[in-house]
């Protein structure tokens, strides 16, 4: 068999475990098991679990359980509630304002969480309620929400870009400033989406009964401005080279988990256990994964698929763009079913050199790719944002959060034309930063 | 058999302690690290090593503590098409080829554990490490998973677990 359909055939057992509905590391691990065991025999078992905790013998990879403790602490504290309320309250006389609270504060709270479903349970659970109260109709104010929560991807500190930046061996401070300006935009259309609805709509009229004193708007920071000072320390470290990732990751979750728990008073164990279980739930689950797709990268490595895969992507000699678009929507598709690490880690190995080999940037091509997993949380049928925002509002039919979602998604397509258009929305502030 | 359930998931609920120690312990050894090479002016010699291997020691004995809690991510498009005879079915399939794979992984870091003790392989590092230590997380979250997914089985074939922790009378909205 020639490596080529050896490459399908692994594939599709890959997907055929997967849809079994068991645990994404074990199907790839299982997968990769199978293969050795074709090529090597039994001996392929012994060096499984060889294989598998060298890949994760890495201090960089210390950096996914600190940035996940980082944001579990915040996340499990009422930071999200206080954050939406601040934007509200110095917001409040803008006419769209709450459309502007609600993006803004899923922006911002990306920023100290790294992650988009958290995001979404934190400013929603607050958010939604609100804006429906205020007459702005389900779609708009769930579909802002599952929308905005998708910018925990893309706005640093990103656990995503951190894997990317393993898979890819780019440098994860690079990266991650490579995400803001993008991240910014983003943010930028989607509330100029958002109160383009409202005002066609007729809802972006400031309420006469609404209004808050100086005193009440300055009540919050307190409790903020710590928090978000922390997160900008971190990325100071990371860009200033002051520190690793992992380094400042560790920094940076001490801080979050010790200002947590004096600046919201969750001194209590059951508190503290909340946080650390929840960082372990979501650590754990992710190193698992990232230990078998090393054995999965050994398996596609060593029988030449990887290789042969992008040589023969390179022979087909296609226009740049045409093959940068076909790998968007391969891997669109992929993220309508699977999640953003196992996506990362299966396809990077073999995307890369493609990428590389066709002169683009793989930083600028990491921000792409992570808009596109963005994309991925909220389309059907796997949308994990979609299934947040549902359990907040068991009311709203997931067909009314996707209908208002769906504009949303064609900005972040809107963005990744732009970025193609202008690369150097991503590759400008890196270079002008970090040389 | 009640009561070994009961057990299983007792103790995958203490490795998922343990795991949850490990990773804050690892927080501060960092913060540590920094102190004394930033403040102190000092090089460290034992820390990246430690929390490399804390890590991954957490990652494994977290494992079981995360299959008890379902919160080992899996693709449950199918699943959520299916009625729940199939869905049955199904999940033994999906619960079967882990428990079979985990088990390989078992025996893989068993012989894998039993060299490096017997040999008394040390890190390359100044610290010397013994590897036998850091390596013995991975057969001893391996058995606990493999225990975990034999009373997740029985729960389900004896109807106290749903497959996928599925609502029988649900399917998906959106097909």
């Amino acid at each position: 068999m020639t490596p080529l359909a050896l490459g399908g055939v692994i594939f599709a057992v890959a997907l055929i475990l997967l849809a079994t509905g068991m645990p994404i590391a074990f199907a790839l691990g299982s997968t990769a098991l199978i293969f050795m065991l074709w090529t090597d025999g039994f001996d392929a078992v012994m060096y499984m679990a060889d294989t598998v905790f060298a890949g994760l013998d890495d201090f960089t990879l210390a950096s996914i359980p600190m940035f996940i403790i980082m944001g579990a602490a915040v996340a499990s504290s009422r930071a999200g509630s206080d954050l939406y309320e601040a934007l509200n309250r110095w917001l409040y006389k803008v006419p769209g304002s709450l459309v502007i609270s609600n993006i803004g504060a899923c922006a911002l709270f990306s920023a100290l969480t790294g992650s988009s479903p958290a995001t979404c349970a934190a400013i929603g659970k607050m958010g939604i309620p609100e804006m429906r109260r205020r007459g702005y109709a389900a779609d708009l104010a769930t579909g802002s929400i599952a929308a905005g929560g998708t910018l925990g991807i893309l706005i640093p500190p990103s656990v995503t870009m951190i894997l990317y930046g393993i898979a890819s061996e780019t440098s994860i401070g690079r990266l991650f400033i490579a995400g803001i300006l993008p991240g910014l935009m983003l943010t930028g259309l989607f509330i100029a989406w958002a109160l383009f609805l409202s005002w066609r709509r007729g809802t972006t009229k400031v309420s006469a009964d609404v209004y808050y004193s100086w005193a009440q708007r300055f009540e919050l920071l307190p409790r903020l401005l710590p928090l978000l000072g922390v997160i900008i320390g971190v990325i100071y470290a990371l860009y200033g080279g002051i520190a690793t990732p992992s380094e400042a990751a560790g920094v940076g979750a001490a801080l979050c988990l010790i200002m947590v728990i004096v600046i919201y008073r969750m001194w209590h164990w059951t508190a503290i256990w909340t946080i650390v279980r929840d960082a372990i739930r979501e650590s754990g689950m992710l190193l698992l994964i990232i230990g078998m797709s090393v054995l999965f990268s050994y398996a596609m490595s060593s029988s030449l698929v990887t290789q042969s895969i992008a040589e023969a992507i390179a022979e087909m000699e296609v226009n740049r763009w045409i093959l940068l678009a076909l790998i968007n929507v391969l891997l669109l598709v992929l993220g309508c079913f699977l999640p953003p690490a196992a996506i990362i880690l299966m396809t990077t190995p073999i995307i890369l050199p493609v990428i590389t080999a066709a002169g683009f940037d793989p930083i600028w091509f990491g921000v792409v790719l992570t808009i596109n997993m963005e994309l991925g949380l909220i389309t059907p049928p796997v949308g994990l944002n979609l299934f947040v925002i549902n359990g907040i509002t068991p009311d709203v039919s997931l067909t009314t959060i996707l209908r208002g979602a769906f504009p949303f998604m064609m900005c972040m397509v809107i963005s990744i034309v732009l970025l193609c258009f202008f690369p150097e929305i991503a590759t400008w502030l890196p270079t002008a930063m970090m040389g | 058999m009640k009561q070994i359930y009961k057990w299983v998931c007792r103790l995958s609920q203490v490795s998922g302690m343990v795991a949850a120690l490990l990773m804050v312990v690892s927080v501060f050894v960092v913060c540590q690290m920094i102190f004394v090479r930033a403040v102190l002016g000092e090089s460290s010699i034992w820390q990246t090593e430690f929390v490399t291997y804390a890590l991954v020691a957490a990652t494994f004995l977290g494992a079981p503590y995360i299959l008890l809690t379902k919160g080992h991510v899996n693709v449950d498009l199918l699943p959520l098409f299916l009625s729940h005879k199939a869905r049955v079915a199904l999940a033994w399939v999906a619960s079967i080829a882990s428990l079979t794979f985990c088990l390989l992984f078992l025996y893989s870091a068993l012989h894998w554990w039993y060299e490096a003790w017997n040999l008394d392989l040390t890190t390359p590092s100044i610290w010397r490490a013994r590897l036998w230590i850091p390596y013995l997380s991975v057969p001893v979250g391996m058995t606990l998973l493999c225990l975990q997914y034999v009373v997740d089985i029985w729960a389900l074939a004896t109807g106290r677990d749903m497959p996928f922790g599925m609502d029988p009378s649900k399917q998906k909205e959106m097909a």
